[in-house]
């Protein structure tokens, strides 16, 4: 590990008057992600702020939803009656993810920031663009049983890793960012994170110096009719192939609105946009529900080693959206 | 997660109790100490610098940014390591004892070879130094891509040791007189043995006497590696290694980083210590290679075998030639008129694969096992029926009898406690809400090699009695040889197992030939028992009052008027046990539920039976089994790792990739050991059971697999990529 120095804050804007003062700092909130990137020479910050005291650490209601704490861990974030109560999907998504011991140390600001875990970034000996912009991709043509299907280039085919992130995208989350200059700003949280375009090496749209401070999630109808299914290698503790979060807006049997993102398969939470646009009115039967995920699985664009997600990816949706229907209970 | 069954067996008095492992304690407070925890004053960290090709010429190593940086010693590449010099008559043909110089080429002939060899003050510094060496390198096409270079395939000398290719009869007119025949491929993949305990060494010079600390199976094979090496006699290097986290294999041969930490340690004359990171464990300790197998299959109409074939293809490195046995067990399992089992190997820039838990075995009945539930249902019938209608009457590799085989009451007892007549033949008959359920079962074998070892007996008396110390150079990997040792010397002894001290992972003590192969529960036993037996003689003839009544070392020791005795035994095979083939069996009972939608498999349910000979200990012999079916689950859901062929990188580089079965994973385990006298292998009747456990699990997966969904799944793992995409896999 390159040798670094580290302070411990209590203030958020001190916080990030420090990461706007010093492009190669980092925030340290859960480091289940970055100590790993440090030891393998991936990241290399010559400054580590530890935020993990900043008081960011509230769920709560608020007049228009609820509103997660940035500071707030995963574990408590999924185990939270308002989350629990209102949006399931996301205390489902977020328990689909990682182990027990990294959702206790793992934040919900941080969770976001997450890295992609393609393997090609992390082998300091591999070509790859998001690491060393102007390598090339290695993943495009080695091994990419594990990549993007939607939104990739020739750049970057690497998928984003979060569960918690696809059931944000689906329930239309918004982001709370800090700046360095005291100010705030909020943007959506399906435009939080980004495509990898001509700049793969931005996971998403945090400027330098800025924090995230908190994550609204909007009230809405989808608790009673939603799900969140993951497909992965293994049980438990495996990143996903394919994940589909899934919520149903009912009446009667007819589909007032549907909120589908897809994780596993792109640079940022995939909105299942086409999808949920072909049932909006429909009714919900299970015709329907694989004309969607048609609709939406057209336009994939497969790699030599994942054509699978295409298949995978419909019925994860099917599943998602059939148990989702059936109302059962988390 | 599993009952422990309560067939408790007694063949040797009170041998078989599920006593606690006696070094249980140690471990679960911190206190067992393994190879890196060993606190040495002034001692060094080693971090190896691994290179970043496949292949090629390392052109030049730059080190001088490595050497500025704070706290780094030395830094060792090509330039400055020392000249190895082995002596010439060294055998060189032992892969456990052969000399292994390190840093003495420029010539790269896999990914992650060691390059350089960075020495600091403390490991932080070690490993942040090594980032700063940079070599430069004339690269060549790597060998990586298994279909681009079988072609190159070449008959190797031997396959691990045992016969290349054998033939009975003709494989044309066996399968010409069939009335049903099969011809299928089916494929295993490049596996790591990942033990819990990555390897560490720590190299102490005390003048011209050195001590390694070293996460090892073997103690006498590598102080004879590192003699060989280092041109130091072997009676002054003692190799230490107490407690061992898994070894699987990987820790049977003295790898690079061990000759890199004695010649550090040697040159600059400090001790030094080396812990290699998970990433250096794929790439630098070994590896299970990829097995693609072609069988071949003719019965009569009523199910006896007419011929069967094992071909088997794989790799190996340009510079180092292993070929794992997968063809072995068709030798041996199944009675054939016409058999023939060959092995092929081709060179590729990948490193040299190595010993992984029952070599040959594990992915060799795999092909075996399911060949033999394809033609089963081929000849719709009970594919325990048909494994018993050819079931030899001796070996069929060399005529000898077995010394025992209880393959046929493994099968029967696991039907019956498994509930096996409920499984319908035809697939896809069984479903549970969204999941398809299938029954699916494999017979397992596994050889159960048994060699010569010695130990020393102290006894004495404490404050409670007469007490017992047992010397011996073996080695404990996790598997209870503390426990099964104190036990055999206690039984022996007539005292209780905690006045049995045990003292082994020490070189310098009586030579054994250390844990692999399964051989280490009676081989190690064996000369504890033969020991004690001698001691309890040798007390008898001391004696002058008539001693014929007296029967415990406590009464013998009393009428010797002795406080203290030691003596030393060496017991091996004997005349007789040479005359039988000696083999373990088991038979595997599975569960599965599969999700077809999302390629998603349960497996709720694994039953086993093994017959082992004695069980020396019913707690650990379990854990034995229940260890092997777990990896048997990884082996057939889970594990593999891949390489990138362009780069010869491996993508699985860490845990994250490379997936180990979880919790989640397993489902019920219920292990059952048959009642089995063996006269003949060893004084103790123990056979192996380290590697029996593995065998078949994954056999019985993807039979389990067919019966719930009528997909046959060839090529390991069972992904759920793969479950999806199940009309692109390899038919037959």
């Amino acid at each position: 590990m390159r040798p670094f120095t580290y302070t411990k804050t209590e203030d958020t804007a001190q916080a990030t008057s420090k990461l706007a003062a010093n492009e190669n700092a980092k925030y340290l909130a859960g480091g289940t992600n970055l100590l790993d990137l440090m030891k393998e020479d991936v990241e290399r910050p010559d400054e580590l702020v530890d935020i993990g005291l900043l008081d960011l650490t509230d769920i709560k209601e608020t007049s228009t939803g609820v509103s997660l704490g940035a500071m707030a861990k995963n574990t408590e974030t999924a185990n939270h009656p308002l989350v629990r109560k209102n949006f399931p999907m996301l205390s489902l998504a977020i328990l689909a993810g990682a182990s027990g011991q990294i959702r206790n140390m793992a934040t919900n600001g941080g969770n976001p920031n997450q890295r992609t875990r393609c393997a090609y970034f992390f082998d300091t000996a591999m070509p790859c663009n998001k690491r060393e912009p102007g390598t090339g991709c290695g993943a495009l043509e080695g091994q990419n049983h594990m990549h993007a299907i939607f939104g990739w280039n020739e750049n970057c085919v690497a998928v984003h890793p979060s569960d918690m992130c696809i059931a944000l995208a689906a329930l239309d989350a918004t982001v709370t960012i800090a700046d360095g200059n005291g100010k705030t700003r909020t943007i959506p949280f399906t435009e939080y994170h980004r495509l990898p375009g001509d700049q793969p090496e931005r996971d998403n749209n945090l400027e330098r110096g800025e924090l995230i401070t908190s994550i609204e999630i909007p009230k809405n109808n989808f608790a009673k009719n939603s799900y969140y299914v993951k497909v992965r290698d293994r049980s438990s503790y495996a990143f996903a192939l394919i994940s589909v979060g899934a919520g149903l807006e009912l009446q009667g049997k007819t589909i007032k609105n549907a909120r589908i993102a897809m994780g596993g398969v792109a640079h940022k939470p995939w909105r299942a946009y086409e999808a949920e646009q072909f049932l909006k009115g429909k009714e919900a039967t299970e015709e329907n529900f694989e004309a969607a995920a048609d609709a939406e699985m057209a336009n994939a664009k497969t790699l030599e080693h994942n054509a699978f997600k295409v298949p995978l990816g419909k019925q994860a949706m099917v599943r998602a959206l059939n148990v989702a229907l059936s109302g059962e209970k988390v | 997660m599993a009952e422990i069954t309560e067939n408790m067996i007694k063949s040797k008095d009170n041998l078989g109790a599920p006593e606690n492992r006696i070094e249980g304690f140690l471990k679960v407070t911190g206190k067992a100490k393994y190879a890196a925890e060993f606190s040495v004053p002034n001692v060094l960290y080693g971090f190896p610098v691994r290179s970043t090709i496949a292949a090629g010429t390392m052109t030049d190593i730059d080190t001088a940014e490595a050497e500025k940086a704070e706290g780094v010693v030395k830094v060792f590449t090509h330039k400055n390591a020392m000249k190895f010099n082995p002596a010439p008559d060294v055998e060189s043909t032992n892969k456990m004892t052969m000399p292994k110089s390190v840093l003495n080429t420029t010539a790269i002939n896999s990914f992650g070879q060691y390059i350089g060899f960075v020495v600091a003050e403390t490991f932080e510094q070690a490993r942040y130094a090594a980032n700063l060496v940079k070599a430069t390198y004339q690269e060549t096409d790597p060998k990586i891509d298994f279909d681009k270079y079988v072609d190159t395939a070449y008959k190797p000398d031997n396959a691990n040791g045992a016969a290349t290719d054998t033939q009975r009869g003709s494989m044309e007119e066996g399968m010409s007189n069939a009335s049903k025949t099969l011809d299928i491929t089916y494929q295993t993949p490049i596996e790591v043995h990942n033990p819990m305990e990555p390897h560490a060494t720590i190299a102490v010079f005390e003048g011209d006497a050195l001590t390694v600390y070293d996460a090892t199976q073997m103690l006498g094979p590598s102080k004879v590696a590192i003699s060989n090496t280092f041109n130091i006699p072997q009676e002054k290097i003692r190799v230490l290694a107490p407690y061992i986290g898994g070894g699987f294999g990987s820790k049977l041969r003295a790898w690079d980083h061990v000759m890199l930490t004695i010649m550090a340690a040697k040159m600059l004359d400090k001790p030094v210590k080396t812990a290699i990171t998970r990433q250096m464990m794929q790439t630098n300790a070994g590896l299970r290679q990829l097995n693609r197998q072609h069988m071949r299959i003719g019965t009569s109409t009523d199910g006896k075998l007419t011929a069967m074939s094992h071909e088997v293809m794989t790799h190996t490195a340009v510079d180092e030639v292993f070929v794992e046995q997968a063809g072995f067990i068709t030798r041996t399992m199944y009675d054939t008129p016409n058999q023939l089992v060959t092995h092929r190997v081709f060179d590729t820039n990948i490193q040299v694969p190595t010993w992984m838990r029952a070599p040959g075995e594990t992915p060799g009945s795999f092909a075996l096992e399911c060949t033999m539930d394809e033609m089963a249902d081929q000849l719709q019938m009970d594919p325990i029926a048909f494994r018993i209608k050819n079931e030899p009457k001796t070996n069929p590799l060399d005529g000898k009898p077995f010394s025992s085989r209880s393959l046929v009451q493994c099968m029967q007892v696991g039907a019956d406690k498994f509930g096996w007549s409920k499984r319908k033949q035809e697939p896809r008959q069984n479903t549970k809400d969204n999941w398809l359920v299938g029954y699916g079962m494999a017979a397992a074998s596994r050889a159960a090699p048994y060699q010569e070892s010695s130990s020393r007996v102290k006894l004495s008396y404490g404050d409670d009695g007469l007490e017992a110390v047992i010397e011996m150079a073996a080695t404990d990997i996790g598997t209870g040889t503390y426990t099964i040792i104190a036990q055999t010397a206690a039984n022996c002894l007539d005292i209780p197992v905690d006045r049995v001290a045990v003292n082994i992972g020490d070189s310098d003590l009586p030579a054994t030939p250390g844990s692999g192969g399964s051989w280490g529960a009676g081989s190690f036993t064996s000369a504890v028992d033969a020991v004690c037996e001698k001691a309890k003689s040798a007390l008898k003839n001391k004696i002058t009052s008539d001693s014929s009544a007296l029967t415990t070392a406590d009464e013998l020791m009393k009428a010797a008027k002795l406080t203290e005795f030691e003596m030393e035994a060496t017991e091996g095979p004997s005349e007789d046990s040479k005359k039988y083939a000696h083999f373990s069996y088991g038979a595997h009972f599975v569960e599965v539920w599969v999700d077809e939608d999302l390629g998603m498999v349960k497996i709720p349910r694994v039953l086993s039976t093994s017959a082992v000979g004695t069980v020396l200990n019913q707690k650990t012999a379990r854990s034995q089994v229940v260890g092997g079916i777990v990896w048997g689950i990884g082996q057939a859901m889970t594990e593999e790792t891949t390489l990138d062929k362009r780069y010869g990188s491996y993508v699985t580089r860490t845990f994250a990739d490379y997936h180990v079965p979880v919790n989640l994973d397993v489902g019920d385990i219920e292990v059952h050991f048959i009642p089995e006298e063996d006269e003949h292998i060893n004084r103790m009747g123990v056979k192996g059971i380290g590697e029996l456990g593995i065998t078949s699990v994954a056999a019985a997966i993807a039979n389990a697999i067919y019966n719930a969904t009528g997909k046959r799944m060839r090529t390991l793992p069972i992904t759920p990529a793969k479950l999806v995409d199940y009309e692109k896999q390899p038919v037959a």
